[in-house]
């Protein structure tokens, strides 16, 4: 147990600093400055009920970034090992391929947290300059955006170990945003359409991860509550499973994955 | 360790890869304390059984063990240290960190990990440079950090894949007596190579490799007399004899 937590602490350390110390990082901590500092200064028409409305900008903006930070983590963490041929000193050390996995998976998801807390940290100050106060469903959605942080790290994981690195992004991105804009659309949708059509829909539906499932955008925005907390529990209980499939499946690839 | 004193066991060892087979019916043994050098042309087979050795690559047929067990056990692994062929390691990362992060992985505490890291990165000539970023570094240094890599966990095995690669004469002169000062300490070594004179100085036996097949194993002292050339007419002779 002390050999395993010493191996992911390791690995913990470096996704941080793999993070923290790449270029593309500090433009997009520069970029979330940029726009969230005028954010916080701008009071549109003069209208305070507007301010909303930057509100949800500005909750987007985060989302974005985070999604383009764990995609970029997840699918940074075996394709370069393979490349510059690192993975051979790293799997000649005493360390089994699933415990890498897992280790680097861990270390991925705090590394992107990092840089989801600090976001919501920008988000949280642009809110409080402007005059504006905090709904009791903060602490769920700052919850649920860091559940879905971890699940999106586990399929852009996985998939960097079955495609190409811009196919994977692509792929990973166009499922996960896809999902969170329609995804609650999608049994409506299938409704209407041929059985095969349907059936191909409501397997989608049943498979793909449900990133509308952790959006609390619109409950903060406009303040219509918190949700129930059983409610809270099963999406987060959904993320867990998700994620511990994916893993599974992930670990399955690695292991066959020829050296 | 392993009590008996082959270190390294090959027996019978095919590996082949889409019906081509890459190392063909391969029997090696390398008792403690020994060092061997792995000798062959390019596509001969000698990184596959390093890969094999390190249980990176599970042979196709026959047996591998190595102190004992099988290498793809991590408690195995943990007294073999490998130092690959061409590696960059992680470029954003100093040769401490770098060390910090291999003791990690190797289960080390970081008081331990801080010794050995100081002391290593002394003896291999990196002290005043490891605070630079490894991106940084020339060949010859990366090859400096793989080795001290190589030995934190302080192995009894120690594998080397062209340890001599982009080194210049004064990196070679360093390293070959860092390579003398851990057989002097027991340290049973095995490195892959084609610098021969650096392999006649050096080992105690050689394997000669050719498509697959290993064509010599013997002592060197059986083959010294005249010089590093020795080596050299050996080798071209039995690559001929091969054919």
């Amino acid at each position: 147990m002390k050999l395993f937590a010493r191996q992911v602490c390791a690995l913990v350390k470096l996704s941080f600093v793999e993070l923290w110390r790449r270029n593309d990082i500090f433009a997009l901590v520069l970029l979330g400055l940029a726009l969230m500092v005028p954010l916080s200064m701008a009071t549109p028409f003069g209208a305070e009920g507007a301010s909303r409305y930057l509100d949800e900008m500005a909750l987007l903006l985060v989302w974005g970034f985070s999604l383009f930070i764990a995609l970029g983590t997840g699918q940074r963490l075996f394709p370069p090992e393979f490349e510059s041929r690192t993975i051979y000193p790293l799997l000649a050390k005493p360390i089994s391929r699933g415990r890498l996995l897992v280790g680097k998976y861990i270390g991925a998801v705090a590394a992107s947290w990092s840089a989801l807390a600090f976001f919501y940290v920008l988000f949280v100050a642009s809110v409080l300059l402007r005059g504006g106060t905090f709904a009791a469903e903060l602490p769920q959605a700052i919850v649920l955006h860091f559940a879905f942080v971890a699940l999106a790290v586990s399929v852009s994981l996985l998939g960097s170990l079955l495609v190409s690195a811009s196919a994977n992004l692509t792929l990973s991105a166009l499922v996960l945003v896809g999902m969170f804009f329609f995804g609650r659309r999608l049994p409506e949708y299938a409704e209407g359409l041929n059985p095969a059509l349907a059936w191909v829909v409501k397997t989608v539906y049943a498979i793909a991860p449900h990133s509308e499932f952790f959006d609390m955008r619109q409950r903060l925005v406009h303040g219509w509550g918190a949700v129930d907390g059983g409610v809270l529990v099963a999406v987060l209980a959904y993320a867990m499973w998700y994620v511990f499939v994916v893993i599974l499946l992930a670990d399955v690839v690695l292991n066959r994955k020829r050296v | 360790m392993s009590e008996c004193s082959d270190i390294v066991q090959l027996e019978g060892v095919t590996r082949a890869f889409a019906g081509t087979k890459a190392v063909d019916g391969l029997s090696l043994k390398l008792k403690a304390g020994e060092v061997m050098g792995f000798l062959g042309t390019n596509g001969a087979g000698k990184t596959t059984t390093i890969k094999m050795m390190l249980g990176l690559l599970a042979p196709t047929s026959g047996t591998v063990k190595v102190l004992g067990g099988d290498p793809s056990d991590p408690h195995v692994r943990a007294h073999i240290g490998y130092m690959p062929e061409v590696a960059t390691y992680y470029p954003y990362l100093n040769a401490r960190e770098l060390l910090a992060f291999y003791g990690g992985i190797c289960g080390l505490d970081a008081k331990t990990v801080r010794l050995r890291a100081d002391s290593l990165l002394e003896s291999v000539g990196l002290a005043d440079a490891a605070k630079r970023p490894l991106k940084t570094y020339s060949k010859g240094m990366l090859q400096r950090a793989g080795i001290a890599q190589a030995l934190l966990g302080d192995p009894d095995l120690l594998v080397l894949d062209e340890p001599f690669t982009g080194l210049d004469p004064l990196a070679r002169i360093h390293f070959r007596e860092l390579l003398r000062g851990l057989k002097e300490r027991g340290k049973t070594i095995f490195f892959s190579s084609h610098e021969l004179g650096e392999t006649e100085l050096l080992c105690d036996r050689v394997a000669i490799m050719k498509k697959g097949h290993c064509v010599y194993q013997g002592p060197v002292k059986d083959i010294a007399g005249d010089g590093a050339t020795n080596l050299e007419r050996l080798f071209l002779k039995t690559l001929e004899e091969a054919k």
